[in-house]
């Protein structure tokens, strides 16, 4: 056993709920990579830890599930990790069950399925602190004699016996257990089931009344024909409040930090074309876009949230009946809320939901409910159509219209689309585990929201500096002598582009330097800011609002060639509309194909959804101009 | 119901849990129905014992101290008779 070869792999194997991944920060410590399977984050975990003996072994966190039928496709993760399966995981050397004491009645039948898999196994009884105080009586030594495997109790958040656990997963490594329940039958399941009710019998004493726990108060008011709905927009309201005004802060920090790293590189180099690069569009372009990063770190710390104290599961539940007019399941509420930080990890949550002909259609909308990159957009232009400055009564309503109407749109596209597919072949009905409510586990929240913060700051450091560099050099180049900037503009690159798409966009309103900006956020929404401040030659300041009002005075005073006001109402209503519907964001379809299975189903949700804006935003415009309007 | 077993549970207790009552404890009987393995995996095991605790488009019962939501057709495919 050399120790400088590969670590021996084991992994941790579960039921929802059951502490897995507490159990894998707190064996792990190190901050984890987050294993990408095939290039996905989430599914697997992957991390290492230590043995008493200081060796190395290598931790895998494989997502909850109940059996290792393979349901839903995460746990057919679990399966195929479990079997040596999954491509870029080694088969497992040992597994860690991780069973919830106070549940074991249910959790067993998992054990049993790994340990007839032949797989040395030991079993983590998590959270005895619980079970205790429902007043359970455990009896680990008997368990462990039945199954012949260690059994271990522990209490993951609390950090307590993790030392006995990792005694009992050092080398050598138990044995594979017998499975005599399993021998000579058909199918096991009966003769498991018996198996666990045995177990339960002589490893625990449960007493026989129920008892009104804290989560059955909360319970009956979270969920509350009445009140349950009440508490559900108050939390909502209050998450997305949260996140538009107390982002605002930092925003400003980091915009000032840009604004005068800017300022001070202008100053340092002498006047030329680097300088130029550098200021205009590297300094420029990227910082256009991590303003946004408050935010997205907020969105992602309230789904955090909601989802470690058990929330979210509750308001699958409320949201079921609404869903179902969209054809839709409550499970669907989780993946369509997280789409409104990003789409990504909303295509990639949908892998809970059961018929996949439902998960199909949930990727299929998940993309219209409106991201946090759309935001800067909206914000240049909304204070467009009424008043100049921004922060007005007015235009929050207008914001509110304009979340509404994707969302609303999505479940009539959504019902459309279920209807067409037809029923699953295998009827699949709601079912939802409850959690009890927990306090968060903040060591968790915090790794996955720097995971989420790092991969935007990653994109914004790689795609959009990569952008803003190429949109620097179509303005700049090639170059001419006359010292207007509009001549200069019109003589470059990007000039002569915007002059062969204008009779594409001409119809929805729009003229040549808008049909550029809207073809360079077909890379990614934001970058519409960043184009528009490059044409119109927007000075950085030191205000991310300044920066915006700036560039909105300047559009509000364009004009075209014969005098007429560029942006009029229609104009911006129009474009409005275009970027709701409009999908623009290339890794979201790069993680639609591979979610969905099928390069066809992402480049048809991206043709018709551009499809879908081209028009909607023709018919605005058009319908308004007939209507006199504009 | 396979008629042997329907024999079995006394004539006038066998019920669905969709027919029993909020508050009520309750014996599962019988998984009876396409989706009996997969309300086996959540917990629905005959002889456990099961508490509802609201009724609805999907309900919520309690088995061994968790809490589940399922819906009205997977409610069916439970056959309880209150405990005692």
């Amino acid at each position: 056993m050399s120790e400088s070869a590969s670590p021996e792999t084991i992994a941790l194997v579960g039921n929802p709920n059951a502490g897995k991944t507490t159990l894998f920060n707190a064996l792990t410590k190190s901050i984890e990579r987050v294993g990408n399977y095939a290039g996905v984050t989430v599914a697997v975990k992957e991390g290492e830890m230590f043995t008493p003996h200081g060796q190395k072994l290598r931790v895998l966190d494989l997502p909850g599930c109940y059996s290792l039928r393979a349901h839903s496709p995460d746990e057919k993760v679990a399966r195929d990790a479990l079997t040596g399966q999954l491509a870029g995981t080694p088969k497992p050397a040992l597994a860690v069950c991780v069973v919830d004491a106070s549940n074991l009645e249910r959790h067993l039948n998992l054990v049993l399925n790994v340990i007839e898999l032949g797989l040395p196994v030991v079993i983590a009884l998590n959270m005895v602190d619980v079970a205790e105080k429902q007043g359970l009586r455990l009896d680990p030594a008997k368990l462990s004699e039945e199954l012949n495997v260690p059994v271990v109790p522990i209490q993951a958040n609390a950090g307590k016996g993790l030392l006995d656990l990792k005694q009992a997963i050092r080398h050598p490594f138990p044995p594979a257990a017998a499975s005599p329940w399993a021998q000579g039958q058909e199918d096991p399941e009966p003769a498991r089931r018996a198996m666990v009710a045995r177990l339960c019998e002589v490893a625990v004493r449960r007493p026989d009344a129920h008892q009104q726990t804290v989560s059955d108060k909360l319970d009956s008011v979270l969920l509350h024909p009445v009140f349950g709905w009440v508490a559900f927009l108050a939390i909502m309201f209050a998450v997305f409040w949260s996140i538009f005004s107390f982002a605002g802060i930092p925003m400003g920090w980091i915009e000032t930090g840009l604004g005068n790293l800017g300022q001070w590189v202008e100053g340092a180099m002498p006047d030329g074309d680097l300088r130029s690069l550098l200021v205009d569009g590297v300094i420029g372009g990227v910082s256009g876009v991590l303003v946004f990063l408050p935010q997205i770190v907020l969105l992602f710390l309230f789904i955090g949230l909601l989802e470690s104290s058990g929330y979210m599961a509750r308001a699958a539940y409320l949201m079921d009946g609404f869903m179902a007019k969209a054809g839709l399941s409550g499970k669907a509420f989780l993946p369509l809320f997280s789409a409104h930080a990003c789409a990504i990890p909303g295509v990639m949550a949908t892998r809970t939901i059961d018929s996949a002909k439902e998960r199909l259609v949930t990727i299929f909308i998940a993309p219209w409910m409106s991201c946090s990159a759309r935001l800067p957009v909206y914000f240049l232009l909304v204070p467009l159509l009424i008043h100049r400055q921004e922060g007005s009564w007015l235009q929050a309503a207008i914001l509110f219209g304009i979340y509404s109407t994707g969302i609303l749109t999505a479940f009539v596209v959504a019902r459309l689309l279920r209807a067409r597919l037809g029923p699953d072949k295998q009827p699949n009905h709601f079912m939802l585990e409850l959690p009890p409510y927990r306090g968060p586990q903040w060591g968790y929240i915090f790794r996955h929201v720097a995971d989420r913060a790092w991969a935007f700051v990653a994109k914004a450091g790689t795609v959009i500096l990569g952008l803003s560099i190429l949109l620097w050099a179509l303005s700049t180049y090639p170059k001419t002598d006359s010292e207007e900037s509009g001549e200069k503009l019109a003589h470059s690159a990007m000039g002569r582009i915007g002059h062969v798409i204008e009779p594409v966009v001409k119809p929805l309103g729009f003229d040549g330097r808008t049909g550029t900006a809207i073809l360079t956020s077909f890379a990614a929404r934001e970058v519409f800011n960043t184009t528009l401040g490059v044409i119109f030659h927007v000075e950085e300041s030191d205000d991310e609002e300044a920066t915006r009002g700036a560039l909105r005075d300047k559009l509000a005073t364009a004009t075209w060639p014969d005098g007429r006001p560029l942006f009029t109402p229609l104009t911006v209503v129009s474009l409005l509309v275009f970027y709701i519907y409009a999908l623009q964001c290339l890794p979201t379809s790069a993680v639609v194909a591979r979610e969905a299975g099928s390069w066809k189903w992402a480049a048809g949700q991206f043709v018709f959804m551009s499809g879908f804006a081209y028009v909607a935003s023709l018919l605005v415009f058009q319908l308004g101009r007939m209507f006199g309007l504009g | 119901m396979p008629f042997a077993l329907a024999n079995d549970l006394a004539v006038d207790s066998a019920m669905t849990l969709n027919q029993a009552r909020v508050g009520c404890d309750m014996r599962i009987q019988l998984l009876d129905g396409p989706a009996c393995e997969r309300l086996r995996d959540l917990g629905f095991c005959e002889q456990l014992q099961v508490r509802k605790l609201s009724n609805g488009r999907n309900l919520i019962c309690s088995v061994c101290g968790t809490r589940l939501a399922i819906s009205r057709e997977l409610a069916d495919q439970v056959w309880v008779a209150p405990v005692g």
